[in-house]
């Protein structure tokens, strides 16, 4: 007869909850991936927040042009008095475009980061599988072929992470440019601020409604200044971590090489 | 990790490998297992890519990883392949894959490289080597919707897949990966079958399936293997077992 013992509840549950918490900190790292996988989380987190510090752009962007808008508007009610902010709203509806066509290569830049991203992630993940791999196969017990085919992964491994991290490096260098593009903007925008006010104090009974927009302007400028400056200390440390991690993984890959 | 023959007649060899004593505590124990014949390999579920070092090490010591011809997962889940991308860059380029046509497009999120030759729902019989044939035989539902057995009739041995699947404690162990008391197994398997398997029709037709065969030994993907009548009392306990008990928690 066959007796049927059943796992209580509370057991059964304990090892179903045991094999749902899979942590990666249960993953015994070494040095060297431990080195390459912090320096990797810190671009990879500088980027995120570069992205995130741009993530208002197209907002700013179109209450910019409505802002321009409504000051053409305003200037062909002033007739004769309001033909310099006439030009100067023209010269503003040129900026916005600038800035969507920059928002528009960010967004293809921040699709490019991410998806670099995954590969690294990736890549670094297999890379400490392996390199514990190596650790249990070089134990004296295991011929040549094993260590040899262990060796070879890691090195495809880490040939295609130092290649992601170079195309990272360079991601970053085109958000860093990107970031630059935008800071020209808000020079010139800046600078239409003043003028406009400049127009308003001239403009009789029409400085009022100048005087909002040029004050209207300034407060977007201000918004646009503050996402330049979150960005470009992302970016600035974004561009380093870059930097250096290549460095790192030039330096590994000259490691592995010297030891074949 | 622990690597035990199964079978071993001339160069056709079956080993399993698991009970890793290294394996954090948190991922669920698996075996894998490789048959050979000559100089061809297929590895059975070679594992999710947590046990990945230790199970390349521990197969490394018996074969070289150019023997492995051929990989088989039994179906989509983690613990069956995840490991995947990391055996693709140690076997040769032309190492087969073979996994139910239901899941390839769904595994390939584990490796989007890796190109599937996919059984189709029937099954399909693959020669190892001249000699060594192995049948792909349908057990779906239990619990993957498209999920496979292997058996070869030569060395009488059921892979089973997640049948037969034991959540043992570690220190429940002792040592050996055959089961040796199948009374006090039960307990083992039981929540696993009521709670994972979900089609009473799939058992049924999976107990008239397997019974036709003959079967020394019944080797599952976690727990301890079956062997000689062992093999029927399992096959007779799964049979009366009431399972899809995850049914009851819903429309409360
Ligand atoms: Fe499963
Ligand atoms: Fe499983």
């Amino acid at each position: 007869m066959i007796c049927r013992v059943s796992l209580s509840n509370a057991d059964f549950e304990g090892l179903v909850t045991a094999m749902s918490q899979v942590s990666i900190s249960a993953r015994s790292h070494t040095q060297r991936t431990d080195r390459i996988e912090a320096r990797a989380n810190g671009l990879l987190g500088d980027c995120r927040r570069a992205f995130h510090a741009f993530g208002d752009l197209d907002e700013l962007a179109e209450n910019l042009r409505i802002l321009s808008l409504n000051a053409e508007l305003a200037a062909g009610r002033a007739g004769d008095k309001g033909r310099a902010v006439r030009a100067l709203t023209q010269y503003t509806r040129e900026l916005v475009n600038r800035l969507a066509q920059i928002q528009g290569e960010m967004n293809t830049l921040r699709r490019r980061t991410f998806a670099l991203s995954s590969t690294i992630l990736r890549g670094l993940l297999q890379m400490s599988l392996f390199e514990r791999a190596c650790g249990l196969v070089d134990d004296g017990e295991h011929d040549a072929t094993a260590k040899a085919a262990v060796d070879r992964a890691f090195s495809q491994i880490m040939h295609m992470l130092v290649e992601t991290l170079d195309d990272m490096a360079n991601s970053v260098g085109d958000l860093a440019r990107r970031a630059h593009g935008v800071e020209e903007v808000v020079s010139q925008s800046d600078s239409i601020a003043t003028n406009i006010a400049i127009e308003a104090a001239a403009a009789g009974v029409h400085e009022k409604e100048f005087r909002t927009v040029s004050d209207t302007m300034r407060h977007y400028v201000d918004d646009l200044r503050k996402m330049i400056d979150e960005a470009s200390d992302a970016v600035r440390r974004a561009s380093e971590k870059g930097e250096s991690l290549r460095r790192l993984g030039l330096d590994s890959l000259g490691d592995l090489e010297d030891n074949c | 990790m622990k690597c035990v023959t199964l079978f071993r007649e001339d160069d056709h060899c079956w080993q399993a490998f698991g009970q890793d004593p290294d394996k954090p505590d948190n991922v669920v124990d698996t075996n894998q297992y490789v048959i050979r014949s000559g100089s061809a390999a297929i590895l059975l579920d070679p594992g999710g890519m947590e046990v990945f070092p230790s199970m390349l090490a521990a197969l490394t010591r018996e074969i070289s990883v150019d023997d492995i011809k051929a990989l088989f997962l039994s179906h989509q889940d983690p613990d069956i392949g995840s490991s995947l991308p990391l055996w693709r860059r140690v076997c040769k380029p032309d190492v087969k894959i073979y996994l139910s046509w239901l899941w390839a497009g769904f595994t390939a999120h584990f490796d989007r490289d890796a190109v599937f030759t996919t059984i189709p729902d029937e099954g399909m019989e693959v020669s190892l080597s001249h000699d060594v044939k192995l049948r792909f035989i349908p057990a779906h539902y239990l619990h993957s919707s498209g999920n496979f057995n292997v058996y070869d009739p030569k060395a009488r041995i059921l892979f089973s897949g997640d049948m037969g699947a034991a959540l043992v404690p570690a220190d429940k162990t002792n040592g050996s990966m055959f089961v040796s008391d199948f009374a006090g197994h039960i307990q083992y398997m039981d929540g696993f079958h009521r709670r994972w398997l979900g089609s009473t029709r799939a058992r049924d037709a999976w107990v008239a399936q397997v019974s036709k065969l003959d079967i020394h030994m019944l080797a599952p993907q976690h727990g301890l293997v079956f062997k000689g009548d062992d093999v029927k009392r399992f096959i007779d306990w799964i049979a009366g077992l009431d399972i899809g008990s995850g049914v009851a928690s819903m429309n409360r």
